[in-house]
Order: C-alpha cells, then structure tokens, then sequence
C-alpha cells in the first residue's frame, strides 16, 4: 500500500514513538519485530508529525533516530499531534463539513430526506462529477455523530428529524485548558478543544512532565470509560517474560499515576487469577469493555483499604503478612529539611524524631523492594536498617558497598 | 473513540482553509500558508491536490466553496465529560471558569477514580482563598504584561517585598506546587506561589523587561548497565529531560542528560536512587558531589 500521512490504527505508531523517545539508541536493524518498510514509513510519518524534534546520530550499527524533547521547555505536548493523525475517506470529510453546514444552528431540525436533497442540490452540483450520498450513507453518518454527542436526533409527527447540538464558547476556558492539557489526566482532549480555540500566549510551562503519557491516552479513556460505569473489560497486555500478548478479564478499579517514574498503572480485579493486579497502561494495546459487574464497589473498597500499605503498585493478597521496614537517618545541625522530606515524601508509614539529630521511618508494607528506590536517596545519612525482608536488607548494603567501589569510595576503583 | 479524525488535524486545516473561503477570496498562497501553520510538513502534499481536484468536494479548483457559514463543531460528548471531569478537580479554581453548560453530564473520571501514588504531600493550598486571588491576579498581571509587587516569605523566613515582571507560571507535577517566573529584579528569578503573602498589579508595563531564563544549562554524563531491567527504568525515569542516548557494549549505555543547575541536588538525588545502576562519569565535579555522599554514607558505619 502507498505510503499516507494519516493512519487507520494507532497502535503501530504509538510503539515507534515511544522507542524514537524514550530510548533513542536503536538502529533501523534493530527494530526487529517490524520489516524495514514499516520502519521507514512509520519514521517518516514521525518526522513529518514531529520534525523539528526529530534528530540523528550516525553511530558504527548505522543511524540512530532518536526524539529530542525537552518538556520543560515545551508547552504543549507534541506528541498529542500523533493522535490527530487519523484517516478517512473522502467522503468521510466532505460529508462532515455539509452535514455541520445545513445544520449551521441548534434552531435547524431537517429530515433525512431534506438534509440528502440539500447535500445533492446546494453543495455538490457545483462540481464537476459530483459525489453521491445516498440516505443510507448520510444516515450512517448522522448516527455516527449522534453516538459523538454532536448531533440530536427527534421524532416530529411521524418523521425524525435531525440538528446539532448547542456550541459552547470556551474563549474564557483558554487559560484552564492550557494548563489541563498538560497537567490533568487524559489531557489530549484539552488539546483537541485548544485546538478550537485562539491560542494567545503561553503563560504556562511544566516541570516533571511526563509526556509519553500521551501515547497511552486511548487506552486510559477506555479504561476510565469502564471504570466510571463499573465494567469489565478484556485487556491486551505485553509481558516482557513471553512473546505474546496476554488477554486478561479485569474489573478496572483505579488508575495508578506516578510523576517520578514515568509510568501509569491499571489496578483492576483478575477474574482468572483471582486477585487485584497492577498492569501498565503502556504495556496495555488494546481494551474491550464489556458487562456490568456488581462486584465494583466491594473490590475498590478493598483496595482502598490495601492502599494503606502500598507504596507503589504491589498489592498481591497471595503475601500472608507485610514486610516491615524501618531505617535512621541523621540530620546535622541545619538539616531540619531532612525531617521534613521524610514527612513530604512518605506514601504511608510514620516518621519519629529519636533525638536532635537522628529521625526514625517505619512501614508495613507488601513489597519493600518498591520502597529501595525511594531509601537510597538518604545515602550519605543512612544510620541503621531493620528490614523483615533479609534478603532485600542485605541486596541494599551490598548495592551500597557496589557504589564505594563504583566510584572509588574507601578503596580500589 | 478517542482518535477519531474529527479531532485530527486534517479536519482543523480544512476548517481553517474553508473559514477563510467562506469569508474572503481564499488564494492559493494563503491555503498553504494555513496548511503550514496548522498541519504536518507532508500535509501539503494531501491536502491541497484533494481540494483542488474536487476528491473533497468543499473548494472548485478557483477556490470557491460551497458552504455558507465558517465551519464550526458542537462539543463531543467525550469532551463534555472531560471538561465535567477537572471541573471537580482541586486546580480548578485557579481559573475563572464557568460549568454551567455541563449540567447533568457524568464525568469522564472523578478523584476516585485515579489516584498520584508519589506525589509529595506538602502541594500548594489549591483550596486558599488568598493563595486563589493571588493566582489570579498574577494570571491577569502576565495576560495584561504588567509589573507587580509581591511580598513573600524566602525560605530562611523572612518577609520581602519586590518589584518585578512576572511571565510564566511553571508547574511541577511531582511537587504539586506552582513557581512564578519573574524578570526585572536582582534578588529571584522565581518565587513558590506558595510563599506569597500578598501582591499587587503596578500600572507599569513589561514589555522592555523580560529577559526568561536560560533552562537546562548544564548536563552530565552517565554510563548505565542494563540489569535487573534498569535500563527501561531509567530511561523512563529521565524521559522528560532533553537527553541523547548511545549503546556502548552489548549491554551498556552512555547517556548524556541535560538540566537546570537549580536542580542539581534533586538531580544527584534521583541518580542515587539508582544505586549501582547508574555511574556518572562528567563532569568531574557532578562525579564529586555523588562522591562526597558516598564518603558521608560510609562515615555512618552502616551494618
């Protein structure tokens, strides 16, 4: 097929896109799951979306592609522009700008019948071999738009009749969407309302801005199109342990969002396994949503409760008990911001003053390895350590003892 | 569905193309230029043969259209349940908005429904009422460009009082907090909107005084080991800061980040949180500062 800018299916780009950003190392070759042809199309619908952050680098395995984004100094996302991208049919477009033509007001309500005879006799004679648009096709259409929300559909007598919607005018929403279409969730759809609307200045910017958030904007608006109805849905989950993809039955009941690491989770019930699981919305490619379930009030209000022992995702009820954790930290003389960062960053647990110097954290929690992280930023004031999970405890002291060496602390590099 | 062409940016152009059709004689240099302005780099090549050539019939070859009226699109029903769902969000008083034509639409998501597991705890009073009239009044000064007087408190405690342009407001999602950029005074260059006091617009402009920040300055260099899935969470950690990355060995990268030498400590902080993962290697004294804890952490004689 002859190469479009446009796509039927967001999926194949969105996989490419993340690759060109996040990573930005690999060669055309090395995009082994694709022949080369997709490759070169898929690379060259990125740079026509996003040229001016498109870069290369010539390195001895061939030419790197990489994205070049820095999003503290961007004020939109530009990799919403990949979701604007969608194909269509020319009749598709013709039809749309007609159809919203006729209906110019929320005052006009026309048949089927009036509506086709105006498209036929005030639009397209003009042309040379006009279009045709027979009813079943504008019907379509008018249905299509109806299930959008943009277009109402009433019984008049004995005929239906069809107008649009009321507009809204978001003029004084400027400043608001600006800022929801970055910061807020699912914030592509402020940028398809921006779009509408006089863009003025930019008195926004973000810092710890995840943008490829972007990417997986389809899939967290199904999700959170299921979640609000309390539905299940069948999800297509990549797992980096096997080459397929996973189909799963899960009652999506909460999105995880992390503004530190970079990635936004699904905690949803396993119908097949049995137990609330975390999956990664970018490892999610496809959601279908299906029936109600009566089971979603009881299941979100037992991860509510879980949630105050979780520090990140981890909530498997297969643990019989929680892991405890506790750490000391010194403070110097000037360092009252130590105890307050312990109180800032904490997601649960408590923080005591053992004395002027020392401050003590304590959890339970289900997983102490998601906690690692988060205790290494206190190296350089660790004091002690009393993990119920020995194994972790120990991992920990010895990636310390691999860091002295790593940059020649207290002995040989 | 939510990529659904009537959002895309084709149809955007096209109503921008026809707008001025409607309007005006549309020339063919204006068509390209509302292409250029509005769609990819290739669209052009698209666009303009399937209006010219009747394949979309909106525009006869002289550029005529049709249609009546400037196109316009009513509000989809996801967007209505968008907007519904931040008008129940904190944030949302900082702006003057009105939620009146959302009046018995169920809202895409609610504040039950997600939840930011690692956001720190101390975010700014979005609930404040002075905290809310001091946004919007420095929202209004950087709309009308005019200078302010804002008095706050610094970060030892002690009440100020400056002078100064504002241009920007930058947010931090991890912090949930809002800095304001300010230009013309000697002693910031930002102030935590959280630390305001109180403030008021000067009758003066800003036109000839704001000279923005250089951001993200400085960069470092580090070399990683793809074990124990690292290098995908590094990569990801540090995606939102401009960087360049190469593969040095079969499981070893260099990458090179670039950020703003305010955030340096934050920085040595994320990278520690790395453990042995991750090495700096330049600047020797970026390499120094992670040292110098390093020596700090041995010096606590941990067992």
């Amino acid at each position: 097929m002859a190469y479009t800018e446009l796509v039927k299916n967001f999926e194949c780009i969105r996989s490419y896109m993340r690759e060109f950003y996040v990573y930005g190392f690999k060669s055309r070759d090395e995009y082994e799951k694709k022949s080369t042809r997709t490759y070169d199309n898929e690379r060259r619908r990125i740079e026509s979306y996003l040229g001016d952050y498109m870069a290369f680098r010539q390195t001895q395995n061939g030419k790197n592609v990489f994205l070049s984004i820095d999003s503290r100094n961007t004020v939109h996302n530009p990799l919403y522009k990949a979701l604007k991208s969608k194909s269509f049919t020319d009749g598709d477009i013709t039809l749309h700008f007609i159809l919203f033509d006729i209906l110019h007001s929320a005052d006009i309500a026309l048949t089927l019948n009036k509506i086709t005879d105006k498209i036929d006799k005030e639009y397209l004679s003009c042309f040379k071999n006009p279009m045709i648009f027979d009813e079943s096709t504008v019907r379509k259409k008018l249905k299509e738009y109806i299930m959008l929300g943009m277009i109402s559909s009433n019984k008049q007598g004995k005929q239906m009749v069809y107008s649009r919607n009321e507009s809204t005018d978001l003029a004084s929403w400027n400043d608001a969407l600006k800022f929801f279409s970055e910061a807020g969730l699912n914030g592509v759809i402020g940028s398809f309302l921006l779009d509408k609307t006089d863009k003025g200045h930019e008195h926004f910017s973000f810092k710890h801005h995840y943008i490829t958030y972007a990417l997986e904007s389809e899939i967290l608006c199904e999700l959170l199109k299921a979640v609000s109805e309390k539905r299940i849905v069948t999800i297509k989950n990549y797992t980096r342990r096997s080459d397929n993809d996973k189909i799963w039955d899960v009652l999506p009941l909460k999105i995880f969002i992390s503004v530190q690491n970079g990635r936004r989770y699904l905690l949803g019930y396993n119908f097949p396994l049995h137990e609330i699981k975390s999956y990664r919305l970018d490892f999610i490619t496809d959601v279908k949503i299906g029936d109600i379930s009566p089971r979603f009030c009881e299941l979100r209000e037992k991860l509510s409760e879980m949630q105050e022992h979780m520090w990140g995702v981890y909530c498997n009820k297969r643990h019989t008990s929680l892991e405890h954790v506790e750490f000391t930290v010194h403070a110097g003389d000037n360092e009252e911001h130590i105890y307050r960062r312990l109180n800032r960053e904490k997601r649960c647990g408590t923080v005591e003053r053992i004395d002027k110097h020392t401050c003590r954290f304590m959890a339970d929690v289900y997983d102490t390895s998601e906690m690692i992280p988060w205790i290494r930023t206190f190296i350089c004031r660790i004091t002690t350590m009393n993990f119920s999970n020995r194994t972790i405890e120990n991992q920990f002291k010895r990636d310390i003892e691999d860091m002295y060496l790593l940059y020649g602390v207290g002995g040989e590099e | 569905m939510l990529f659904n062409e009537i959002y895309g940016c084709y149809y955007n152009t096209v109503a921008k193309i026809l707008s001025s059709a409607v309007k005006r004689n549309l020339t063919s240099d204006e068509m390209k230029q509302i292409i250029c302005d509005n769609a990819f780099s290739e669209s052009f090549l698209t666009i303009i043969p399937a209006l010219v050539n009747e394949q979309w019939q909106l525009l006869n070859p002289e550029l005529n259209t049709p249609l009546k009226h400037e196109p316009t699109m009513p509000l989809t029903m996801l967007q209505k349940r968008w907007l519904k769902a931040i008008s129940l969000d904190t944030h949302i008083k900082l702006f003057p908005v009105s939620f009146d034509f959302l009046d018995g639409i169920e809202p895409l998501f609610t504040t039950e429904d997600y939840v930011v597991f690692d956001r720190y705890n101390d975010g700014d009073p979005y609930e404040d009422e002075s905290y809310i009239q001091n946004f919007h009044l420095i929202l209004d000064a950087i709309h009308r460009k005019k200078k302010v007087r804002i008095q706050y408190e610094s970060k030892k405690g002690n009440h100020r009082t400056i002078l100064c342009a504002p241009y920007q407001l930058e947010y931090s999602e991890k912090d949930d907090k809002f800095r304001l950029l300010i230009s013309g005074c000697r002693f910031a260059d930002t102030i935590n909107m959280g630390r305001i006091k109180e403030c008021e617009i000067i009758n003066e402009s800003t036109a000839l005084c704001i000279v923005p920040k250089q951001k993200n300055s400085e960069f470092f260099i580090m070399e990683l080991v793809d074990e124990r899935n690292a290098l995908e969470r590094i990569m990801l950690h540090f995606a939102h800061f401009k960087k360049e990355a190469e593969r040095i060995s079969e499981n070893s990268y260099r990458v090179k980040i670039y950020y703003d030498s305010d955030d340096e400590t934050e920085l040595i902080i994320r990278i520690l949180s790395f453990g042995p993962f991750i090495k700096v290697t330049e600047p020797e004294s970026f390499v120094n500062l992670i040292k110098e804890r390093l020596i700090m952490q041995k010096s606590c004689q941990l067992k």
